[in-house]
């Protein structure tokens, strides 16, 4: 049996909070900095997600939703950028890319 | 026109917008050289740095013309403000005493920026940026001043003036002595801004407005004490820029700069800006006659001895700028006879001559390696015949060569002005007559060098100068040609400011004219003999011992520099007292409350209730491990309760 039409948005906003909290549980206990960009990227892909199946409710012929996505795409394409300078930067100062050791602010 | 901004004259279309076009290309080179962070190929910058100094040149040539031929006088307003009851409004305008100052100075601009070109070519790069930006910066900021139509305009253009000269001069950061020129010149200019800064600021406070004409109504109408200091501090102001008494000994000294710099600032445009400001306020000053006796006075008395000092110079660079001291004195003497007119017109000759000595005088000492001593010019008849002949030509009209020169004719303008003048113009006119002839005899020196035939020894490696090119030559040859024939724009420029050429009795006539001759004569006759110049050079020494500076230096220098000497530590009984009175009265509180009180069973038990403070604060502290993980955790955390706390609200 298909799905009524209006409880797709429901649905997909349902997705998005998942993909959210698995990027967020990934950021949280992968000590590796490669990981946590990825589960950052998984964040932002939650995020636009939302977005689009937010603008899906409100039906306001604007598509202001998918509009945001494109927006947030840029945003993720940014921080992939500077994520993977960080990296690579991490990787030649500190020897390893392990995010715990980098507490030199705090000592 | 004087509500509507600059916008709606573009919406008018309005030919009159044009006038802001003209001090923005030397601007825009300034920012592109001396702020641009990008790297500039060479023949860019030095594209660069001759378009800042010619286009103004080309924009400003066809509104001046409108307004010299036509009777066009634009406003273009830039930006106004009401604060109270008085009107802030800045605008640029042009009348025909701007124009023809406005003209004069582009393009001595744009001759002095082409000869530059080729004078610091083996510059390295960073002294070619900053050299050719800071002349842009100088040309833009006096054209400011010039074309201002309002006095805050004015002045600022008159302060980076100020500002680009003390740069300009010490542009051999290495030498000691050309820091100290540009010091020296920057604080006795400084002094005397201070005196024109607040002559503008009383015009301000009569007017309640800083446009130029409602200023020089004001100064009018305002009670005589007053107009009589507004008048003088203006006279202050005026002197200190254009280097006259007590203020000349900073313009010798700033002869340390590069030879372009002399010409264009301290000789031709910026030196003699302080006639420009009389003449503008013109109409002030001849309200105030105590004040304009003093301005005639002031400019024959520093007209004769700038020529005194110059017979005595043995540097042609020094020898050029006592001259300009002493031919601005001119200017100042045609002021106070109340003839601005011919100040203006002897403005324009002497600033084309006086450009053109400058630049073919550094064309020369090129060729005698740098050597700026006028016995080093011997020989420059044949080894730079170019450089040699438009000197001539500029000295001839310097010295005032009747009939050929433009010089004789812009001087005779400003002794028959003299002579007619109402109290004692017979005595001014005489002691004029003295300068000329002074006058004569010094600018006939370094050409008498020239003609000298070249020593023999070292005469092989001399022999063949540096060539240069069309940068150099064409403006040599232009400012040439104008400096002999420009002497036909007196009477226009005269009539385009209102007045006529003052014709003087036949006898005085032929005595004015025969001055420089005899000058020449005199100056042949008596440099030939060995004892003469032996003791011009003893002269040259008593003089610089018992100079004006000197006087300065025991009367003011000293003890100030004692005085500030005992306010600071330096060898002072007490240490600062300003400083010690803040620590000392906290130290006194601290002695009559806080010591008494501190053995006290009330201020142990408010210390007990702050005890457990401290202990909280480190375990906060010890959560804040740094670590990226535990506070993306706590940020998560956060948002969660957040969110938490606007559902239950929601709900409630």
């Amino acid at each position: 049996m298909p799905l009524p039409l209006e409880d797709v948005p429901l649905l997909l906003l349902a997705m998005a909070g998942g993909l959210f909290l698995v990027g967020l549980v990934g950021l949280l206990v992968r000590p590796s900095l490669l990981f946590q960009l990825l589960g950052l990227e998984l964040m932002l892909a939650g995020a636009a997600l939302g977005f689009v199946a937010a603008g899906l409710r409100a039906k306001d012929g604007l598509v202001s939703g998918q509009a945001m996505l494109l927006l947030v795409l840029a945003v993720a394409a940014a921080e992939a950028g500077l994520g993977l300078a960080l990296y690579l930067r991490l990787g030649r100062a500190a020897g390893s890319d392990d995010t715990d050791h980098l507490r030199s602010l705090h000592d | 026109m004087t509500d509507a901004s600059w916008w709606d004259l573009v919406l008018s279309r309005s030919p009159a917008v044009l006038l802001l076009l003209v001090p923005l290309p030397a601007l825009g080179a300034f920012v592109l050289l001396g702020l641009g962070p990008t790297r500039l190929p060479r023949p860019l910058v030095r594209l660069i740095g001759l378009a800042g100094g010619v286009l103004p040149l080309v924009f400003l040539a066809p509104l001046a013309f409108a307004t010299l031929a036509e009777g066009w006088r634009p406003l273009v307003p830039i930006f106004t403000l009401e604060v109270g009851p008085s009107l802030v409004d800045l605008a640029l305008r042009l009348d025909p005493l701007s124009a023809i100052v406005a003209l004069v100075v582009s393009s001595v601009g744009a001759a002095v920026l082409s000869y530059s070109l080729d004078y610091v070519a083996k510059a390295g790069m960073a002294e070619l940026r900053r050299f050719l930006a800071l002349m842009n910066l100088f040309l833009a900021a006096m054209l400011a001043m010039v074309l201002a139509g309002d006095s805050i305009t004015l002045f600022l253009g008159w302060e980076m003036m100020g500002l680009c000269s003390f740069f300009l001069i010490a542009s051999r950061v290495t030498s000691q002595r050309a820091v100290a020129a540009g010091r020296k010149a920057f604080l006795m200019t400084r002094v005397a801004d201070a005196a024109l800064l607040a002559a503008l600021l009383l015009l301000f406070l009569e007017a309640g407005s800083v446009r130029l004409d409602r200023l020089m109504q004001a100064g009018l109408a305002a009670p005589e004490t007053r107009r009589m200091v507004i008048a003088s501090l203006l006279l202050v102001g005026a002197a200190g820029k254009s280097a006259q008494f007590p203020f000349h000994s900073w313009l010798p000294a700033a002869m340390t700069g590069p030879t372009p710099v002399s010409a264009l600032l301290h000789s031709a445009t910026m030196v003699a800006s302080g006639a420009f400001l009389l003449a503008l306020f013109a109409p002030v000053l001849v309200a105030v006659p105590p004040v304009l006796w003093a301005t005639a006075l002031l400019g024959i008395g520093t007209s004769l001895l700038g020529a005194i000092q110059a017979i005595a110079e043995s540097d042609v660079k020094r020898l050029l700028a006592w001259s300009s001291v002493s031919q601005i004195g001119f200017m100042l003497l045609a002021i106070g006879v109340g003839a601005p007119e011919a100040a203006v017109a002897h403005f324009v000759i002497h600033a084309l001559f006086k450009s053109l000595l400058f630049l073919a005088a550094g064309d020369m000492a090129r060729a005698a390696g740098g050597s700026t001593a006028i016995a080093s010019l011997a020989g420059m008849r044949w080894r730079r015949p170019l450089a040699f002949f438009t000197f001539a030509a500029g000295a001839a009209s310097l010295a005032g060569l009747p009939l050929l020169s433009a010089g004789f004719w812009s001087k005779e303008a400003v002794m028959g002005a003299t002579f007619n003048a109402p109290h004692a113009g017979e005595l001014f006119w005489l002691a004029g007559l003295v300068s000329a002839l002074l006058t004569a005899a010094y600018a006939i020196r370094p050409v008498l060098a020239g003609l000298r035939p070249l020593p023999a020894v070292g005469s092989t490696s001399a022999s063949a100068p540096p060539a240069v090119g069309p940068l150099t030559e064409v403006p040599l040859v232009l400012l040439a040609g104008l400096s002999l024939a420009a002497g036909l724009l007196v009477s226009p420029i005269m009539r385009a400011l209102g007045a006529e050429v003052a014709h003087l009795p036949p006898l005085p006539h032929v005595l004015t004219v025969a001055a420089p001759l005899a000058g020449f004569a005199l100056a042949v006759l008596l440099l030939s003999r060995p004892r003469v110049a032996q003791g011009l050079v003893a002269f040259r020494k008593r003089t610089r011992r018992h100079s004006v500076d000197a006087l300065l230096v025991v009367a003011i220098a000293r003890p100030f520099g004692r005085l500030v000497r005992r306010l600071s530590r330096h060898g002072a009984a007490v240490e600062d007292p300003v400083g010690r009175i803040v620590p000392g009265v906290l130290a006194a509180l601290r002695d009559a409350f806080t010591v008494p009180l501190s053995g006290d069973p009330i201020d142990r038990g408010v210390m007990a209730l702050v005890a457990p403070v401290a202990p909280a604060a480190q375990a906060a502290s010890r959560r804040h491990d740094g670590q990226l993980r535990h506070q993306t955790g706590a940020l998560a955390l956060g948002l969660l309760l957040l969110m938490a706390a606007g559902v239950l609200a929601v709900w409630a």
